[in-house]
């Protein structure tokens, strides 16, 4: 355990440095933060939400996986996509960084999985939370935004969806886990 | 002669060209009388008469530097003529007690007989082994230093070491070293010896631990020759496959289990004090154990029982823990030192191969050491994983008991919790403590009500000395099953004015009844009888309603006592059984018909019971229980888990068991955290794979997709 412990310092040391570091002020609240996500996991877990769901990796709860499933009637349907969300220590009043993990052809993912969603980025608020945030990726999933896309390959074959389902069916890996 | 010998021995091809015929012709003959000597010597009955020939041609054939040949026919008759004669005669006594032994048990005849057996065994042995030790090896002894082997061996010979070959024996004086011929087969014998007393004794051992306390020289001669052989391993596989075979079965009580584990854990520490092996044995056992559902409950009970007479087990050696708690209050000294007993068994393994004796100058009860590992306590504990389970169950029982109670009387509860703190600690028990002074509270705030109360009310119908309550502070008292039932209108009323009354005098506190637990002691008068009955509330209400009414339909009863029909239907049988109400179909084929049977004509066969107090308690259904069961419990708190479980599953495919522990324990925080046993977890996982939520393999837990 004590092993697992050292870890888990030393990956969120990483993440401070790789992210801005924070004022010591704030450290005084990441109390509050840790009781933030505890209180959403034990919400997200006890909604039994079918279709998304995310879990802390390891033993550090800044960093989670998540798992959304490609909703019916999409050409998404019956995939299943795993995500990496890891949140900041100023925690909900920053989005957190979340991250296609299995690759995913889609208009407003990129082909290292990065999103382009507004509420990750310039209208998050801290109302929202674990939960909204895996809703609203799995609603862009059926309902793109051609206007401003990350890859234009998958937005221009968008408007023709049964090749587009192909190329979802070709490129879809599941994850071997 | 030495020197002649060494000679020979040095050039044995020079002496052969030495020979003639005169000399060849004396060797022969020599050895022909010999051999006759040495038969006549050992197959004879103790004839000693034949000595100084035997001695004349062994001398012949010495000269001749025939010594090994001497040496090792010698040998080989001896050991033949052992083979033929010492051998079966042993086997015979043994065989003797064993069929004796088998037909007592079959007979199931008293173990007093068995204990004398098994002394007689012993005894016989023991008698046997130093015949061995002395009868031939004297001779040998004599016979070998007479050749003057020993001066020629006596650089190789003392690098062996027998306990025989150090003590000095007293009939040859003045040898200091035996040959390393003799050594070896002494050597030889006593292992012998030993390995067939201990193979008979672990072929044995489980019956010997059923009768644990009368057979103990029975562990006392399997420890002795465990200790020379060193053949622990071949005790732990026997004993292991014996109990899987004849213990660890379906038929077989919890109960009964329990106690062979206690029994095997008394004995086995005589024979290992440091319970390496014990844990090897006990492993088996245990996991069976946790498998069975009434463990808990078995060991709260063995707990607690102890008090309460030894009526019904007194065959059962070993039975109370309580006396276990009793004896340890004097030794124990270090609580919370006992909490590794759930040590890996393989580092128990590889302590195994490490282990090294005390000093067998230690006294055994009082190294420290071994006082903590084999804590007879602590090894039960360890079956449930961890004490809070045990804890837990202690209080559900305490409570139903608590609640059952009429009088205040907790005495032996106290004693009981006192024992039980002393090992478990004073923390963890801090529930059960507030439950009794609850009860202790109780006593003196009835006392309190009754006496300011009784002036105001005198108007009532039932004065208010027939109450007691008991008062209890329900956020430390296991969660207690609250039936609705609507009770008489006096006694609610008499209910209500005592619940006003607490309210005065402990103000702002206020009294909450549940109505459905307790005892109601009640006379029933009919024209011609009068019965006595301690029932339970809802029983009392059934009853009550019957006063001015004697027949009601079921749907109609059950909405003036306010419980659905089923419960109403379930509870009334109470009643029939009793002759009180007689049951017919009515117009409705799910409505019962009630009447109350005024007189006994009709139920005549009861009649003999009239008059005398019924101590039977109205619940004696098994579901009828004021307290939640345990199981109940944790099934609910568990749900909360599952859920966890199924998400942490969803997003990291596969998990170990440690794992999902782990993870529980990290993020499973809230309101309901997670604080249970490996062995609880994984119960409950098995339980979700046998819902075809989960699937199991190589050791990894996965979504059923």
């Amino acid at each position: 355990m004590a092993t697992v412990n050292g870890q888990t310092e030393t990956a969120q040391g990483n993440i401070n440095s790789a992210k801005q570091p924070l004022p010591p002020a704030k450290s005084v609240d990441s109390q509050s933060v840790l009781r933030r996500l505890q209180s959403e996991l034990m919400a997200l877990m006890m909604s039994g939400e079918s279709g998304i769901s995310a879990f802390p990796e390891e033993d550090n709860i800044f960093h989670w996986k998540g798992t959304i499933t490609g909703s019916k009637d999409t050409v998404f349907e019956g995939t299943e996509y795993k995500l990496s969300l890891s949140f900041p220590n100023d925690y909900p009043f920053k989005p957190p960084k979340v991250k296609f993990e299995t690759t995913c052809f889609h208009p407003n993912v990129d082909l290292h999985g990065n999103i382009c969603l507004d509420i990750l980025q310039d209208k998050w608020s801290s109302a929202y939370d674990v939960r909204t945030i895996l809703l609203s990726i799995q609603s862009l999933l059926g309902e793109p935004n051609n206007s401003s896309p990350l890859n234009p390959q998958a937005a221009q074959l968008w408007s023709n969806q049964e090749e587009y389902r192909k190329m979802v069916e070709k490129l879809y890996k599941p994850s071997s886990a | 002669m030495a020197m002649e010998e060494s000679t020979s021995l040095l050039c044995n091809l020079g002496v052969l060209d030495t020979l003639t015929d005169s000399s060849l012709q004396e060797i022969a003959d020599s050895y022909n009388g010999f051999c006759a000597a040495t038969q006549t010597l050992l197959t004879g009955a103790g004839d000693l008469s034949v000595g100084p020939e035997f001695a004349a041609h062994v001398r012949g054939l010495c000269k001749n530097g025939l010594v090994s040949l001497v040496r090792d026919h010698f040998l080989q008759v001896i050991e033949e003529t052992f083979e033929r004669n010492g051998a079966s005669k042993f086997w015979g006594r043994f065989d003797a007690y064993s069929n004796f032994a088998d037909l007592k048990k079959d007979n199931d005849v008293d173990f007093v007989q068995r204990k004398n057996s098994f002394k007689a065994l012993t005894y016989s042995t023991y008698n046997w082994s130093q015949t061995v030790q002395a009868v031939p090896l004297q001779f040998l002894h004599a016979l070998l230093v007479y050749l003057g082997d020993s001066v020629s061996y006596e650089s190789t010979s003392s690098g062996l070491k027998s306990p025989l070959a150090a003590r000095p024996s007293a009939c040859c004086p003045g040898i200091d070293a035996p040959s390393e011929g003799l050594v070896r087969w002494k050597l030889r014998l006593e292992y012998f010896a030993y390995e067939t007393l201990q193979d008979l004794r672990i072929a044995k051992l489980f019956e010997i631990i059923v009768d644990y306390p009368e057979s103990s020289p029975a562990i006392e001669d399997l420890k002795l020759c465990l200790e020379y052989t060193g053949q622990h391993s071949k005790l732990v596989e026997s004993f292991i496959s014996a109990l899987r075979y004849r213990l660890l079965t379906a038929g077989a009580s919890t109960n009964d289990i329990l106690h062979q584990y206690v029994s095997t854990i008394k004995a086995l520490r005589t024979i290992d004090p440091a319970g390496v092996f014990l844990e090897a044995v006990g492993e088996p056992i245990r996991d069976y154990l946790r498998g069975r559902k009434d463990t808990i409950k078995c060991i709260v009970t063995m707990l607690t029982d102890g008090t309460s007479g030894n009526s019904s087990a007194s065959g059962n050696p070993g039975d109370s823990l309580l006396e276990e708690l009793n004896r340890d209050e004097e030794i124990q000294e270090s609580i919370g030192a006992d909490d590794d007993f759930n040590t890996d068994d393989r580092q128990a393994w590889i302590n195994a191969t490490r282990w090294q004796p005390d000093p067998v100058e230690a006294d055994p009860l009082k190294g420290s050491r071994n006082q903590r590992k084999v804590d007879i306590l602590g090894m039960i504990v360890g079956i449930i994983g961890s004490k809070d389970q045990l804890v837990n169950e202690y209080r559900t029982m305490l409570a139903e008991k608590l609640l059952n109670k009429s009088d205040y009387d907790i005495d032996s509860e106290i004693r009981t919790l006192e024992l039980l703190k002393i090992q478990f600690g004073e923390s963890s028990l801090q529930k059960c403590e507030i439950m009794l002074n609850d009860l202790i509270d109780s006593k003196r705030t009835n006392a309190n009500i009754k006496a300011t109360i009784s002036a105001e009310v005198g108007e009532n119908a039932i004065s208010m000395d027939v109450v007691s309550a008991t008062i209890i502070s329900s956020n430390f008292w296991p969660p207690i099953q609250d039936e609705q039932v609507i009770l008489p209108g006096p006694v609610d009323q008499l209910l209500s004015d005592y619940a006003n009354r607490f309210h005065e005098i402990k103000t702002p506190r206020k009294l909450q009844w549940k109505k459905s637990l307790g005892t109601v002691k009640l006379e029933l008068q009919f024209e011609d009888r009068a019965m006595q009955f301690t029932v339970a509330p809802v029983h009392a209400s059934i009853i009550m309603q019957f006063q001015d009414q004697t027949s009601w339909t079921s749907k109609n009863l059950a909405a003036a006592i306010g419980v659905p029909v089923d419960v109403l239907n379930r509870r009334i049988h109470f009643w029939i059984s009793k002759g009180v109400i007689a049951e017919s179909p009515g117009a409705d084929s799910s409505d019962h018909v009630y009447t109350l049977m005024e007189n006994m004509v009709d139920t005549s066969k009861n009649g003999g019971s009239s008059g005398n107090p019924q101590e039977l308690l109205g619940g004696d259904e098994e579901e009828e229980r004021s307290v939640a069961s345990v199981e109940n419990q944790l099934r609910k708190e568990m749900t909360v888990y599952e859920k966890f479980i199924l998400g942490m599953l969803t997003n990291f495919g596969s998990m170990t068991l440690e794992r999902i522990h782990n993870t529980l324990k990290m993020f499973c925080i809230a309101d309901s955290s997670y604080d249970k046993s490996l062995q609880q977890l994984q119960s409950f996982l098995s339980g979700l794979v046998s819902e075809e939520k989960l699937e199991h393999r190589d050791e990894m837990y996965f979504l059923k997709k």
